[in-house]
């Protein structure tokens, strides 16, 4: 089986709903989740976009790269045009007789979902409209050059969180934006990363499969706010996953599953250092953000009914 | 009025490669000396890898006003080999200006590429930044070769600025400034203009009354007329010996533009593929190399 896992790419359809063209910056790695999120879609989708870089990059009016339709909203509204959406779809088939299914998807960068966007979502989230919410994080407002967000991890250094003799960088932990997803009490929520494309379709495909709002958190890796190389790109999600940085888990109706654990995880150095945005950080800033992961890694663990090693 | 004793720099790069950088190492070495200057990259949807823009003014004696970029420079660098033959770099190049490229080819080589009626400097900075730093990054570089053909700074003002902004690096890169200052190959160049002049590869964009309604797009996927190509540096190739036709190279494209041909072999459509270099690195047999050149 270890071997034809191999030609597993082969199963993947062909089939791109994003279009070549598109002015994302070489080796990011959050349009490569949009890629593998729209292959699982499939045709019968819609999608409502928040401001951010996706839709920076892939309508430079008046060119677009989506083969589905998709509007562009507001930073702060995407989900509730989402939930308009589902609502006039819902209306249609009472009024008009309408029976195909199209699924309704709301995106934003974690700007969009975890500062600007979070109320509109709390919304759309607590109404029970049937969407999917993926957020793609990047882990700052990459697209404007590199501000902090409230899902910029602790230590790293942004145009404002910047490190210098008086600042170590951003000095608060990451939101953790999936808690907070999952305290609406919503059927299925999930992270999931841009170097892990059938984790990414297998959530996307649950999510669908789902009547209600669905959650998925996308970390995406983007060389140019990170500092790092762009070939490095799939390398760099592999390591926040295999560091426990970024634990990749389900929560369904409740139930946590824990889908990647390790008998041990890889010291945090092992990702940091690639990083030029963690460049700054001491030893004793490192053993630090060592613990947190390990802290909160052990928590998933516990919710996830695991033994804490 | 005045005596204009301004000297406009453009320079050429693309996004990453410290255009901006070198920009700035200018302006304060200027800065240092007593004089006026400016520094700033032009602002538009560039991203890394993207042809980008940066300017220089320096003024001894007055202080500078004009904030706008500029289409006049008396200096032109260019940063990346592959933005000669792309774009018009020469553009707007004064009578008497310079231009200063970096690139492997001999002076006599390139001097085919132009024409008007001003200086050429070449000089390999990609092998000496590769040598000495270790990383195709040739901002620190070209500020040696600049100065060399065009003496704006006295080359020995550019060491507090190269410390300040390097700090543990600023060796190296002083070196490496160094050894472009002192391996520059200058020639004039005074032939008259008969090449066709290339325009700057600025993006169409339709003017209000050609929009539609609310922003609509009614063509899906329209930005496939939209080339990226040019963005990239290196490009991949396949040795297809080594492959073994599984497709992971297709799947972690975020341009999706590597797709099998006929026999199964993968190949990037080197139209959209902006070098990314995610292909090589991931390929589970390493059958694919990363070559420099569009």
């Amino acid at each position: 089986m270890e071997t034809l896992a191999i030609y597993a790419p082969k199963l993947v359809t062909a089939s791109d709903y994003i279009a070549s063209g598109h002015r994302a910056c070489s080796g990011c790695g959050e349009v490569l989740a949009v890629r593998y999120v729209c292959k699982a879609l499939g045709r019968n989708t819609i999608i409502s976009n928040a401001t951010g870089c996706m839709e920076i990059v892939s309508t430079p009016l008046p060119e677009t790269a989506w083969e589905v339709p998709w509007i562009h909203t507001l930073f702060e509204n995407a989900s509730a045009v989402a939930s308009g959406i589902e609502s006039g779809l819902k209306a249609l088939k009472r009024k008009h007789g309408y029976t195909k299914e199209v699924k309704v998807v709301a995106m934003g960068g974690d700007g969009g979902t975890a500062d600007i966007g979070l109320q509109s979502l709390s919304g759309a989230l607590e109404r029970g409209h049937d969407f999917i919410y993926v957020c793609f994080d990047n882990e700052a407002y990459m697209n404007t050059g590199i501000q902090r967000s409230s899902e910029t991890p602790f230590g790293a250094s942004t145009t404002t969180a910047p490190a210098g003799k008086l600042s170590m960088g951003q000095h608060t932990q990451k939101k953790n934006m999936p808690a907070i997803a999952a305290a609406h009490n919503i059927r299925y929520v999930a992270t999931s990363c841009s170097s892990y494309p059938f984790d990414i379709m297998n959530k996307i495909e649950k999510a669908k499969q789902i009547k209600g709002p669905s959650y998925i958190h996308i970390l995406s890796v983007c060389p140019t706010g990170w500092r790092s190389a762009s070939n490095l790109t799939i390398t760099m999600g592999r390591l926040a996953v295999e560091t426990g940085i970024f634990p990749m888990y389900e929560i369904e109706d409740g139930k946590y599953t824990l889908n990647f654990d390790y008998p041990k995880l890889r010291p945090v150095e092992d990702y940091l250092k690639l990083q030029g945005r963690f460049r700054h950080l001491t030893k004793e800033n490192t053993a630090e953000i060592q613990e947190h992961v390990l802290t909160e890694f052990n928590r998933i663990r516990m919710l996830a009914g695991k033994k804490i090693k | 009025m005045k005596k204009d004793t301004s000297i406009e720099i453009r320079w050429h790069g693309r996004g990453g490669q410290g255009a901006v950088t070198s920009a700035e190492l200018i302006a304060l070495a200027a800065i240092h000396e007593g004089k006026f200057a400016q520094a700033f990259p032009s602002f538009g949807p560039e991203r890394r890898g993207a042809p980008v823009l940066a300017f220089n003014r320096i003024d001894a004696e007055n202080p500078i006003r004009i904030r706008s970029g500029v289409v006049k420079p008396d200096i032109v660098v260019v940063l990346d080999p592959g933005l000669v033959t792309l774009i018009n770099v020469t553009d707007g190049l004064k009578p008497g200006g310079c231009l200063v490229v970096n690139s492997t080819r001999s002076v006599e080589d390139l001097q085919q590429e132009f024409s008007g009626d001003w200086k050429l400097a070449v000089v390999d900075a990609a092998s000496i930044a590769r040598e000495l730093l270790g990383v195709n990054i040739v901002n620190t570089t070209m500020v040696g070769a600049m100065v060399k053909a065009a003496e704006v700074v006295k080359f020995e003002s550019l060491k507090a600025p190269l410390n300040e902004r390097f700090g543990a690096r600023a060796s190296s890169n002083f070196e490496a400034c160094m050894r472009a200052y002192n391996s520059t190959v200058i020639s004039q160049i005074t032939t008259t203009g008969t090449k066709k002049s290339k325009s700057f590869p600025m993006e169409k964009i339709p003017g209000w009354r050609e929009l539609l309604v609310g922003c609509i797009v009614t063509e899906p996927g329209n930005t496939k007329k939209f080339g990226t190509g040019d963005w990239k540096s290196q490009h991949p190739v396949w040795d297809d010996k080594k492959c073994i036709k599984c497709g992971i190279c297709s799947l972690f494209c975020p341009e999706g533009c590597i797709q099998p041909n006929e026999e199964g072999y993968y190949r990037a459509n080197l139209f959209y593929c902006k070098g990314c270099g995610m292909c090589a690195h991931e390929c589970w047999t390493q059958a694919i190399k990363m070559v420099e050149g569009t």
